[in-house]
């Protein structure tokens, strides 16, 4: 924009100043400050956290993005508010503003430069989806992207109106309401849905995926340090969708195991009563499924609080 | 420009050129360019909506989710009656685009006989479907296939129904204007316009009749031939 | 179709085969009362939605029935229906038609455009578009504030994490209705009111191509309303705007209020996008050439393209929302072989060309005021209409984007991460445009041109913030919560209704021949600014802090950010007070006449004296330049208003030469 046309004095008689060069060197600090502040003191506070690979992807996308943005945001305003200072109307001035209709060079660079940024923005989503399988993000049943190495750690997603339970098939797939993961290792989600679509949202890991009835949505994930991830739903799915949250547990190996192997016994009379691991349930399997709440003194999970989404035979 | 209609006026065994009849024509003409255009545009706007039934046809089809895009055991439509459905509007349409030429020559009867026939026709396909719609062999939610069946086939009878009502209209209008006004031009503006605009609605609903006798094909090919 | 052939000029020598003797009295008027009007449309609403009902219990009071609550959805489905085709009935939509059916002449244009002067005819199925444009206008203004009041309701109950004003299921209904509301009726906030009205006095015509359609597509935003909102009476619909299925094939009779209104709300849009398309291309005076066409034209042309091609697929998916509700298909039900990706596709497919259609007005507005107060030709005209029509194109290649996380083809999520990219090209150029044309400009500082500015800070935020969306590992963070709500109201409150608001007190002079108070107009707008971006600012705080959409509780921790929203929400709905303050007493009371060009504008429709006459123009216009020639030394006037006899003539028959050959 700055180097659009001449320096021809005005009616003054006064040279005009070089605006462009006056706006370009009120924009240089702003953008620099700018993007030295998200880079430095902001971008390690960004969303969601580094508490896991697909979160740190997601928190440098985003840092990455910002730097890229505050530039461009910067030159605009900072055009914006020069243009409305210097080039404002004077009491008096009856005159028309000089009559450019456009000026080719300078459309060629902004369209040039805008093309420029967008396709290596796009380049680098890409890099970014394909890197740490997938992103954290639900990739379907068929997941393209994934970790390398052995079977990552299975741990079954279920939602339904209006709570999450966990399966961990690898374990002789009983069902819990409390998501725990060890540090270190792959994770794979198997999201599923008895009912409505929700979405799966583990926050600090950086993991959504929605969850559809009869469909399984794959997301991987790999949490790095230990801790506490809130899990949400994000995707409305009726009355008390506010209320689909619970806390998940990232925790050492040794206590994974642990955890894994008193949940077995002590879940084993409950497990025999559930359909066996499936990646996707009938919808029939509420009530059996829902069971794992009764135990837990909760209530509220059974699906069907709406109508019945299965057409009716007269 | 539409078919039918003649060249602008201005000719000059018309009443001498006035600021009046000036605009009258041009805003003429420029009624009889929104027909020629309107129509083209609500083809586009159709494709669209049909086009999402198609689309819901091939998604559903590929996904087979459950097995249940069309299962073996569960019926489908009466073959026959999809067939003479496609046929009775196709034939519908070629009736009327035959008579089209004939109206062209002068020949009005000809144009009025075959557009009665055609508007025959066209209700007798939706007479049909609406019949196969209230005796069908299946439950519309026995599976995908019946769905897009059962949602599909009211929006073509809808759309065929409003075409038949234009073409109704068009029967009675033609009924004051008399045949020869179809090879020369009028004495009067009043007149001409009004053959004018006649003729450019009428290229117009062959336009559009035409076009749903190609959907006809298309919803027969996919709901009949290859379910 | 059939019945927009008819006459639009009686005063035409000579008799119409069939119609009536030129000199003929006209037919005696009805009383008031027997007249159709508002009246006999709630009459006919009524009737109709009874007969619907009964047929409803009728055909499936046996077997269908919405759990805990004795009704049937055909019922209430076909009660919408037919109420509204009752209403429509009762306003002499279908009396014309049924003229032709029977082959009587067809009386309606003269017994619209003579018999019902003054008020009376803001309240009839009127076919003169600027009565449809007030129409539209205080159409649109009512829907604006009753979604506008849903929101201060839902800010209300965001005040605190704990503490509930409304159960979690009034929230969720307010939720839906609110954005329901506002996504279906904003569509035509600014093509209703401004375009209808304005469209024929900018390209120098005297009407529109088909005034039916025209006013129809107006008469079904009331029925819309009408039955959006009775779904409150339901206990309003647990799914939001985007009606996912299974829920909204689940959910009671609020579902079906939603489905019929979105549908009938398609249609109107379709109607409305058909009538512009087919006047810009066939009404445009001689001289008016593409490249002359003014960029707000062009801004209504795309959105116009954009309206007609994909509402019908809306149309099409509320129908088979439909009927999975009432006939029983299984469209959406993975088990009987549909999909709930289905849905999903669909309503996107539908759902973003809308928030262009949504965003493109705007871009036409502010782009058309802005060079009539910088006093400078706008800059780049071509770039401007070439970014808006490849907005238009890219449009329809980018809805999976909404998808990124339902493991909807996720091989393909980089296409569309690329194509959401790239239309942020074209969006940008009304950056460029907007810049170029400050350059050595002598701004002045008008309440439109304070909109307009504003429109271009808002929209800046809200594109920008668009990009981090369109990257699939920030979305995975981003989807889904108020972030993505934050990003949204920044391109439509901030842009959409800014834009509309700069274009109103732009036209209102033209339209109604009375200026706003302009005191008033510059506390609206800096209370409008400062607390728009005050409720919305931080919201994409408090989301990417991990709130999602449409709860009525959230973090504990999030409470003093929520707070400080709603209150400036609750300020927002004053300014908005303010503004109708201003447009009652402005319009009402105060009543200051402004007849001639008060912004000294080139633009064609500021050539004629305000309101318009009748008929708009005394003679077609030939223009002669383009509409932003400030500053041009020798620049010729926009138009020749009364050009000699010939010189229509000629122009027509060379266009009709130059079609021929084509
Ligand atoms: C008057 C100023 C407005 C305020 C204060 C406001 C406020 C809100 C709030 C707080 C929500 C989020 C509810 C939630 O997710 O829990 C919301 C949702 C929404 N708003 Fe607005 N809004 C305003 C104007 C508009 C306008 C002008 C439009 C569009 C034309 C609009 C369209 C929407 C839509 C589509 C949703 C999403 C509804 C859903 O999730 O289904 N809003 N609004
Ligand atoms: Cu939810
Ligand atoms: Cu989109």
């Amino acid at each position: 924009m700055p180097a659009a046309d001449g320096t021809v004095a005005d009616g003054a008689g006064r040279p005009e100043p070089n605006h462009g060069l006056r706006i370009f060197l009120l924009w240089l600090p702003v953008a620099l400050v700018a993007d030295l502040l998200i880079w430095f003191v902001w971008g390690p506070h960004l969303p969601p956290g580094a508490m896991s690979t697909s979160a740190a992807t997601q928190q440098s996308a985003i840092k990455i993005m910002s730097v890229m943005a505050a530039p461009v945001m910067a030159l605009v305003l900072v055009y914006g508010a020069y243009a409305l200072v210097v080039w404002r109307h004077r009491e008096g001035d009856d005159e028309d503003g000089p009559p450019i209709h456009g000026n080719t060079r300078v459309s060629v660079t902004w369209i040039g430069v805008t093309s420029v940024i967008v396709l290596s923005l796009a380049v680098f989503g890409t890099v970014e989806l394909a890197g740490p399988a997938g992103a954290g993000a639900g990739e379907g049943n068929t997941p393209i992207w994934r970790p390398s190495g052995g079977t990552p750690l299975q741990v079954q997603v279920i939602g339904q109106q209006w709570r999450w339970t966990y399966r961990y098939p690898q374990f002789g797939g009983f069902e819990t309401t409390s998501l725990m993961l060890p540090v270190g290792e792959n994770v794979q989600f198997n999201i599923t849905s008895l009912d409505v679509i929700h979405s799966f949202w583990a926050y600090q890991l950086g993991v959504k995926a929605d969850a559809n009835p009869d469909i399984n949505n794959v997301a991987y994930t790999k949490p790095e340090h230990t801790g506490q991830v809130q899990v949400r739903c994000a995707e409305l799915c009726g009355l008390w969708h506010a209320d689909m949250t619970t806390v998940g547990q990232v925790v050492s190996l040794s206590a994974f195991n642990a955890w894994t192997a008193t949940a077995r016994t002590q879940l084993a009379a409950l497990t025999k009563e559930l359909p066996p691991y499936t990646l996707t349930y009938d919808p029939n399997a509420v009530a059996q499924l829902g069971k794992v709440f009764q135990k837990a003194g909760l209530s509220g999970a059974g699906g069907g609080f709406y109508g019945s989404q299965y057409p009716v035979q007269p | 420009m539409s078919e039918t209609a003649t060249p602008p006026p201005g000719t000059p065994d018309l009443p001498a050129l006035t600021r009046e009849s000036e605009e009258a024509n041009f805003f003429h003409e420029a009624a009889l360019n929104a027909t020629w255009t309107g129509v083209r545009l609500a083809v586009g706007a159709l494709s669209f909506a049909f086009g999402c039934f198609v689309f819901a046809y091939f998604y559903l089809r590929s996904l087979n989710s459950h097995g249940m895009w069309h299962p073996a055991g569960v019926k489908g439509p009466q073959p026959w009656a999809g067939a003479v459905i496609m046929a009775l509007v196709v034939v519908s349409a070629l009736v009327q685009y035959v008579g089209l030429t004939r109206i062209k020559a002068s020949k009005k009867g000809a144009w009025q006989a075959s557009a009665v026939l055609a508007l025959v026709l066209g209700l007798a396909a939706i007479g049909l479907q609406v019949w196969e719609l209230l005796n069908l062999h299946f439950f519309p939610g026995s599976s995908g296939f019946s769905s897009v069946f059962v949602g599909a086939t009211p929006v073509f009878v809808i759309v065929v129904l409003a075409a038949m009502i234009w073409l109704e209209t068009l029967i009675m209008r033609v009924r004051v204007i008399p045949a020869i006004s179809f090879v020369e031009q009028p004495p009067t503006y009043a007149e001409a316009f009004a053959v004018q605009r006649f003729q450019a609605s009428l290229s117009a609903f062959t336009v559009l009749w035409n076009y749903l006798a190609v959907v006809a094909i298309v919803f027969w090919v996919l709901f009949y031939l290859t379910a | 179709m059939a019945i927009d052939m008819q006459p639009e000029s009686d005063r035409q020598p000579g008799r119409e085969p069939g119609g009536r003797e030129p000199d003929a009295p006209p037919p005696p008027a009805r009383p008031w009362w027997r007249r159709p009007a508002v009246h006999t449309a709630l009459a006919g609403a009524v009737i109709g939605y009874l007969l619907g009902h009964l047929l409803g219990n009728v055909i499936a009071g046996q077997y269908s029935q919405v759990v805990n609550s004795g009704q049937n959805d055909y019922a209430i489905v076909l009660g919408y229906v037919l109420g509204t085709l009752g209403w429509l009935a009762g306003l002499g939509v279908f009396s014309d038609l049924l003229r032709q059916m029977t082959g009587r002449p067809v009386h309606a244009t003269e017994e619209a455009r003579d018999a019902s002067a003054g008020l009376a005819r803001y309240f009839r199925y009127s076919l003169d578009h600027k009565v449809v444009g007030l129409q539209y206008l205080v159409g649109m203004i009512g829907f604006f504030l009753t979604g506008g009041l849903l929101a201060m309701a839902i800010r209300t109950e965001l005040l605190s994490p704990s503490y509930h004003v409304f159960s979690s299921a009034t929230y969720t209904a307010i939720v839906g209705e609110h954005g329901t509301m506002m996504m279906m009726m904003m569509s035509s906030l600014i093509l209703g009111p401004l375009g209808n009205y304005l469209l024929p006095l900018m390209i120098g015509s005297k009407r529109m191509a088909f005034p039916r359609i025209e006013a129809l597509s107006f008469w079904l935003t009331p029925a819309a309303y009408i039955v959006l909102l009775s779904g409150l009476m339901f206990g309003g619909f647990p799914f939001g705007w985007t009606g996912y299925a299974p829920l909204s094939v689940q959910a009671t009779q609020g579902a079906d209020a939603y489905a019929v209104a979105f549908g009938i709300m398609g249609i109107s849009l379709i109607l409305l996008g058909f009538n512009i398309i087919v006047t810009v291309i066939c009404y445009r005076a001689p001289g008016m050439h593409w490249g002359r066409l003014p960029i707000f034209v062009w801004a209504m042309l795309t959105t116009s393209f954009l309206m007609v091609l994909a509402a019908p697929v809306l149309v099409g998916a509320m129908y088979m929302l439909i009927t999975d509700r009432t006939v029983q298909t299984a469209f959406f039900t993975d088990d009987l072989g549909g999909s709930s990706y289905l849905w999903e596709n669909l309503f996107w497919f539908f759902g973003h060309p809308e928030v262009y259609i949504l965003a493109l007005p705007g871009f036409g507005v502010v782009s058309e005021i802005l060079p009539v107060f910088c006093r400078k030709p706008l800059f780049g005209y071509k770039v401007a209409a070439a970014g808006m029509v490849g907005v238009t194109l890219l449009s329809f290649f980018v809805w999976q984007h909404h998808l990124f996380d339902s493991g909807i083809n996720p091989d393909m999520r980089p296409v569309f991460m690329l194509t959401t990219e790239l239309i942020s090209i074209p969006t940008g150029f009304i950056f460029l445009v907007a810049m170029g044309t400050f350059w050595k400009a002598k701004i002045r500082f008008t309440v439109p041109m304070l909109f307009a500015l504003g429109f271009y800070f808002n929209f800046l935020i809200g594109g920008i913030s668009g990009v981090y969306l369109s990257d699939v590992p920030a979305d995975t963070t981003e989807h889904g919560t108020f972030f993505v709500m934050a990003h949204f109201h920044y391109t439509i409150m901030g842009g959409l209704i800014f834009a509309f608001m700069a274009g109103l007190y732009y036209w209102l002079p033209k339209m109604m021949g009375i200026r706003l108070n302009q005191t008033l107009g510059k506390i609206h707008f800096w209370t409008m600014f400062v607390f728009f971006n005050a409720t919305f600012l931080p919201l994409f705080a408090v989301g990417m802090a991990g709130q999602p959409r449409r709860v009525y509780t959230y973090a504990r921790s999030l409470e003093t950010l929520n707070d400080w929203v709603s209150i400036s929400s609750f300020l927002l709905g004053v300014s908005i007070l303010i503004f109708v303050f201003n447009f009652v007493y402005s319009t009402v009371i105060a009543r200051v006449h402004e007849e001639g060009n008060p912004w000294n504008s080139r633009g064609l429709e500021w050539q004629v004296s305000s309101p318009p006459p009748p008929g708009n123009f005394a003679r077609v216009p030939v223009v002669l330049s383009g509409p932003y020639e400030y500053g041009v030394k020798d620049a010729p006037p926009v138009a020749d208003l009364d050009p000699p006899l010939g010189v229509i003539s000629n122009a027509y028959a060379a266009a009709a030469a130059e079609g021929a050959e084509v």
